[in-house]
């Protein structure tokens, strides 16, 4: 059975103007095109400034050479809270010990900055970035030259002035 | 307390509290007797004390200057201090000193977790150093076998040079100059090559300064998980701990037992462990080509057993454990009898530990030769545990193999045979005739018993999880008997170990409570066992 349609008809003899509610409205409009405080962002032509403290994808800072700054000590998957972080340490030709396989997945991170603050190398650190948009979900998961390739600032995690938050 | 006392005991006071302990003892081990532990290097239970580290140093009511409580006995009446301001003190500067040339590698250093250094400083260290002075760099240094030395990391306890000249016999390593300049170093161009206990100054070294090339970055010590277990490389039987990772064994690791093998295990069983990980493993029941369910293979298995005309003959290993060997045994027995093979690896000569009498790494390359001929099964083929076993490949009545995978022998093993069961961890072309197909698990995936030179019967515990559906040996052999034999059947190794106790005069009298940690002699009363 099709959907019935109650026809509710205007009452008789009464008559409405649309035109008071269109001039409010209208004016509502005006009043915001002049208005100095503007909210809208017009992203991408223009972003937001974001905190130095914010915590978005990580980066591996790497030596002048070019290699990863990580030594495998193997502080930041243990401390991890959402065990994202995979490693397999290793040592390389000159005798250093260095990350094999270094993996996190920023799917299941939840972005606690725990990493950056144990790392004794300051190698691994959460990004002031918030780009991350990827056609699959598999790139979520960030190898070693993808995190080294990353560019953007790092976290200050802590305010500088007032590193106890006191 | 004082009551209790005889001429051959003291009675003192330690941090308050009166403790008697036997005469002689020294203030350290008397305070581990109550759980109070001193920091210290240089004393090792198993080596003489030099008295060296000046870090378990006590204070002594009444003495002019503290006590080194490795070397000193407690005497009747003395009142010592372990944590008192003064010893607190004493502690902070020593490790202060041992931090002046210390590198503090720890997140390169594979001793972390696990380091005294590291824990000493943690509790009681500076929380900054003072140290201006540019560090002493020496680096790194090949000292043969499986020993890498960082003598940046040292702190001079000499445990090692003392374990090779006192326990080892055979010594190799020296202190080389004195005072600030002193570093650990070998005699020899080998340095540590071919040294069969060499391995066990890795383990006494209190920090990094020793460490394994074969476990050199492959797992941080917190990430391992420790079961205690008996090494299966001879029939020794040391006690050892399986540290698994990943459900990889990464490294075994002596476990005390002054009984056996004191605190020490030899380098070829240490580095016996990567069968241990072999991935050729059976995983599902098999029956006739077919996956099938236990119930199903069990219940087939039976029938086919029970319906069985000709003669058993058994084949099994010195690798099983007695719980799978007795009710092996117990099988055979209810199908009307039959001779059950064993073979075991074996060469020439033991290597003795000339320090710790005791341990010897034996002939009998496999932990359980005791056992078989406790269960009165006869050895057969040659010292690799190749061969001796043409009469069975070609036995045409019921073939039972336990454990044993038969590399050595073609795809036509068992080909004649009316019933052919194979009870395996691995899979093998000899299994390819087989009937059933039975996957077990391994000594290092269950719970069981070895029986070792001795005669002394010791535990071992699960430290790795088993692939898909495999069973304990004797989990499906204890079935099929309490089937045949209309009794319980067991569920537990221990009440596997009590089935074949009840048969077994050498074992009679000894339940799992009984053996602990540390095991016990068959056939002596319980309680003669070392803790
Ligand atoms: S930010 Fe936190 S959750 Fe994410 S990888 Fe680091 S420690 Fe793990
Ligand atoms: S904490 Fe730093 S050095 Fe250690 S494994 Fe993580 S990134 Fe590497
Ligand atoms: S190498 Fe280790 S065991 Fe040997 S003296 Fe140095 S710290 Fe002690
Ligand atoms: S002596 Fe025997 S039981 Fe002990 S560690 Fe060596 S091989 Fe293993
Ligand atoms: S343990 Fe007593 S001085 Fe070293």
């Amino acid at each position: 059975m099709p959907p019935t349609v109650k026809v509710m008809r205007r009452p008789e003899g009464v008559r409405t103007s649309f035109l008071r509610a269109t001039l409010k409205g209208m004016a509502l409009t005006f009043k915001h095109m002049v208005n100095p405080n503007k909210i809208t962002v017009q992203y991408p032509e223009e972003r937001m400034e974001i905190t130095p403290r914010w915590r978005g994808t990580h980066r591996m800072e790497t030596h002048a050479d070019g290699r990863p700054k990580c030594v495998a000590c193997g502080l930041c998957p243990t401390v991890c809270p959402s065990n994202c972080i995979r490693l397999v340490g290793g040592e390389d030709d000159q005798g250093n010990r260095y990350p094999i396989v270094y993996e996190i997945d920023e799917f299941r991170c939840i972005f606690c900055g725990m990493c950056q603050e144990v790392c004794p190398v300051e190698a691994i650190h959460v990004g002031v970035h918030y780009e991350n948009a990827e056609y699959t979900r598999d790139r979520f998961v960030y190898d070693l030259d993808r995190l080294m390739e990353q560019d953007h600032p790092t976290s200050l995690l802590w305010d500088p002035s007032d590193p106890k938050s006191e | 307390m004082s009551d209790q006392q005889t001429p051959n005991t003291v009675t003192f006071t330690l941090d308050g509290q009166e403790v008697t302990v036997p005469k002689g003892t020294t203030i350290l081990r008397a305070a581990e007797s109550i759980g109070i532990k001193i920091p210290h290097y240089c004393f090792h239970p198993g080596l003489s004390s030099p008295a060296m580290c000046r870090l378990c140093l006590v204070e002594v009511e009444g003495w002019p200057r503290m006590a080194p409580s490795c070397k000193e006995t407690a005497q009747d009446g003395m009142v010592v201090f372990t944590n008192s301001e003064l010893a607190q003190k004493q502690r902070t500067g020593v490790l202060e000193f041992y931090l002046v040339n210390h590198p503090l590698d720890c997140p390169i250093c594979d001793q972390s977790g696990e380091c005294d250094l590291q824990d000493y400083v943690f509790e009681e260290g500076r929380e900054h150093g003072r140290g201006r002075e540019p560090k002493r760099v020496l680096g790194r240094d090949d000292f043969g076998g499986d020993v890498l030395f960082n003598g940046d990391r040292c702190v001079m306890c000499t445990r090692c040079v003392r374990f090779m000249r006192e326990v080892a016999e055979d010594e190799r390593l020296c202190v080389v100059e004195r005072g600030n300049r002193a570093v650990i170093d070998t005699f020899f161009e080998e340095g540590l090559e071919g040294s069969p206990y060499a391995g066990n100054i890795i383990d006494i070294c209190p920090v990094g300064a020793l460490i394994s090339k074969d476990f050199l970055h492959k797992a941080r010590a917190w990430d391992l998980d420790r079961t205690p277990s008996v090494c299966p490389s001879c029939s020794q039987g040391c006690n050892i701990t399986l540290q698994v990772r990943d459900d990889l064994v990464q490294r075994l690791k002596p476990r005390e037992n002054l009984e056996v093998n004191g605190w020490w295990m030899c380098d070829f069983g240490r580095h016996n462990y990567e069968w241990m990980n072999r991935t050729d493993r059976t995983e599902v029941p098999m029956v006739r080509g077919q996956e099938v369910g236990w119930a199903d293979a069990l219940g087939d298995l039976l029938q086919a057993l029970k319906d069985a005309k000709e003669s058993v003959k058994a084949v099994t290993w010195a690798h099983a454990p007695n719980e799978e060997m007795g009710l092996l045994s117990g099988l055979l027995a209810e199908l009307g009898g039959g001779e059950v093979v064993y073979r075991s690896p074996r060469t020439e000569g033991e290597v003795p530990l000339p320090g710790f009498p005791l341990l010897a790494r034996r002939e009998d390359l496999a932990p359980n030769v005791n056992g078989a001929e406790i269960f009165g099964f006869r050895r057969v083929g040659d010292n690799n545990s190749q061969g001796g076993l043409d009469e069975l490949a070609g036995h045409d009545g019921v073939l039972i193999v336990v454990g044993d995978p038969i590399e050595d022998y073609g795809e036509d093993f068992g080909s004649k045979a009316e019933l052919y069961v194979y009870l395996g961890s691995y899979q093998s072309k000899t299994a390819s005739n087989a009937h059933f197909v039975l996957p077990i698990t391994t000594f290092a995936e269950q719970e069981g018993t070895y029986t070792n030179v001795q005669g002394r019967v010791q535990r071992f515990w699960p430290g790795v999880r088993s692939p898909a559906s495999a069973r304990p040996g004797w989990l499906i052999l204890g079935a099929l008997v309490a089937e045949l034999t209309g009794t319980e059947a067991p569920v537990s190794a221990d009440q596997a170990f009590a089935k074949i106790a009840e048969k077994t005069s050498e074992f009679g009298g000894i339940t799992y409570r009984d053996l602990g940690p540390r095991g016990a002699v068959a056939g002596k009363p319980a309680g003669v066992s070392g803790d």
